[in-house]
């Protein structure tokens, strides 16, 4: 269990941009992204999506088991959705009637041209939505955090716990593993395998109350700390100062241009319906 | 001499609530993902012990924090987990929402408030457990954002989240409190 914010695209191309490109650029892409339903543009933004996050240049090997658990969750939700939505699909274009291969057994869903395109469209979404995302927890200094979102327009006090929650995490980590430890070196047995759901809750709370309520009694330095230091009197100075560069402003024209045709896109020509392949249409 | 101090408003945003709201969105981040115990019977419900946090932590210290635990602490699980804290941002403003309607449990559950640690607890438990079946009514914008059937919402997302949150708000919550109080008590909060 290793919960420190981890700089592994530490000197590559994406984290030598300023870090509100990186925040803005997510922005930008998730509201381009949710509205196309186009298969063939949804493919465009997986490209744009994976070559932006190549440029952050995170070592497979280190982040294989967060893209293993992201691929997995999403293909459960596009799969459950598909099944549940009971063959409904959206984003139909109007008067177009689904071209049905069969009837899943049992639940008698049909499986139709659509409802794959359907489901292909989410799970293509969903994957650039991730590979965006990414570089944000990998790409950016985790001493930065506060002042990028300061100068994003952020309250500053609340800039200013962003930041401290980054801070902690390292440290709040390190004691709950000390109190698994303690509660451990104590007789605590936290392999019974109850089936009964309240019994396995009631059987966390040796470790998390304790984890809990020292993180909040602890608090107390810090919140002195602060106040002896006037917090909240007058606005906050950062020791960072951020300079967007061309190469910056570049790319946040790019998304930003990206998200403007997107919308123009889906309210002027088809980009948001539904399109499907002629080759897998019955014939 | 006498000192007099001012009654702190729930929506006070000083140093005591930038803290709080810090330790409760890092561990919610950090523990969220850690834990999660399957509901006998479902197929997509789980019990996460640390979601009592949030309506823990907006009980406790008030609306601003528990909006803050529940929003902040949730992008941060999606984002070390590897969704990205942006993919499903209108499940981390859920979060939000529940954290902050827990912290205005003293307006709506007055009586409750006002009496024993025991009614406290009780009042932690009722507050946290309105706030997760309101707060979570926000996760039906996937229906707009991802285009999601009514039906696949309410039921693969909707009726398990709250089952298994509502588990742990109402076991965990009292707990914490029960624990937290004599500790304010002592640091003299």
């Amino acid at each position: 269990m290793n919960f420190a914010p981890r700089y592994l695209g530490r000197g590559s191309w994406l984290a030598r941009r300023d870090p509100r490109v990186l925040v803005i650029a997510v922005v930008c892409f998730v509201l381009a992204a949710i509205q196309v339903w186009d298969l063939r543009i949804m493919l465009i933004l997986d490209l744009i999506a994976f070559a932006y996050y190549r440029t952050a240049r995170i070592p497979f090997r280190q982040v294989r088991r967060q893209w293993m658990l992201a691929i997995l969750f999403v293909s459960l939700l596009v799969f459950a959705n598909g099944i549940i939505a009971s063959g409904r699909i959206q984003r139909l274009p109007e008067g177009v009637e689904p071209h049905i291969y069969g009837y899943i057994p049992l639940l008698g869903t049909p499986v139709s041209a659509e409802s794959l395109t359907f489901a292909l469209v989410q799970f293509l979404r969903f994957l650039s939505l991730i590979a965006v995302g990414f570089p944000i927890a990998f790409a950016i200094a985790p001493d930065v955090f506060g002042v990028t979102f300061a100068r994003l327009g952020v309250p500053y006090r609340f800039a200013y716990a962003i930041d401290l929650t980054w801070r902690f995490i390292p440290s709040l980590a390190e004691d709950f593993r000390s109190t698994i430890d303690a509660q451990r070196v104590r007789g605590m047995d936290f392999t019974g395998q109850s089936r009964n759901p309240v019994a396995r809750v009631r059987r966390q709370i040796p470790v998390l109350v304790p984890t809990i309520v020292n993180a909040i009694a602890g608090a107390e330095d810090t919140i002195d700390a602060m106040d002896l230091r006037g917090f909240g009197t007058g606005e906050r100075t950062w020791f960072q100062d951020l300079v967007l560069d061309r190469t910056d402003k570049l790319v946040l024209i790019g998304f930003g241009s990206l998200l403007v045709v997107a919308t123009i896109g889906g309210l002027v020509t088809s980009s948001s319906v539904l399109w499907v392949p002629d080759a897998i249409l019955p014939r | 001499m006498t000192s007099m101090s001012m009654p702190r408003s729930m929506w006070t945003v000083d140093s005591r609530t930038i803290v709080y709201a810090a330790i409760g969105a890092a561990l919610y981040g950090v523990l969220v993902g850690l834990f999660k115990i399957p509901v006998p019977g479902t197929t997509a419900v789980d019990a996460r012990p640390a979601f009592a946090l949030v309506p823990f932590f907006g009980f406790a210290f008030g609306p601003v924090v528990g909006l803050f635990t529940g929003l902040v602490g949730n992008m941060i699980g999606d984002q070390i987990s590897g969704w990205g804290a942006l993919t499903s941002y209108n499940w981390s403003i859920a979060n939000g929402v529940v954290g902050l309607l827990a912290g205005l449990a003293p307006a709506y559950l007055g009586s409750m408030m006002s009496g024993s640690l025991g009614r406290r607890a009780a009042a932690g438990a009722v507050g946290g457990a309105i706030a997760v079946v309101i707060g979570f009514l926000v996760v039906f914008s996937d229906m707009i954002k991802d285009q999601m059937d009514f039906n696949a919402v309410l039921t693969t997302e909707y009726i398990p989240v709250v089952i298994g949150d509502l588990i742990v708000t109402i076991i965990l919550v009292p707990v914490l409190v029960y624990a937290w109080e004599p500790v304010k008590e002592r640091l003299g909060r």
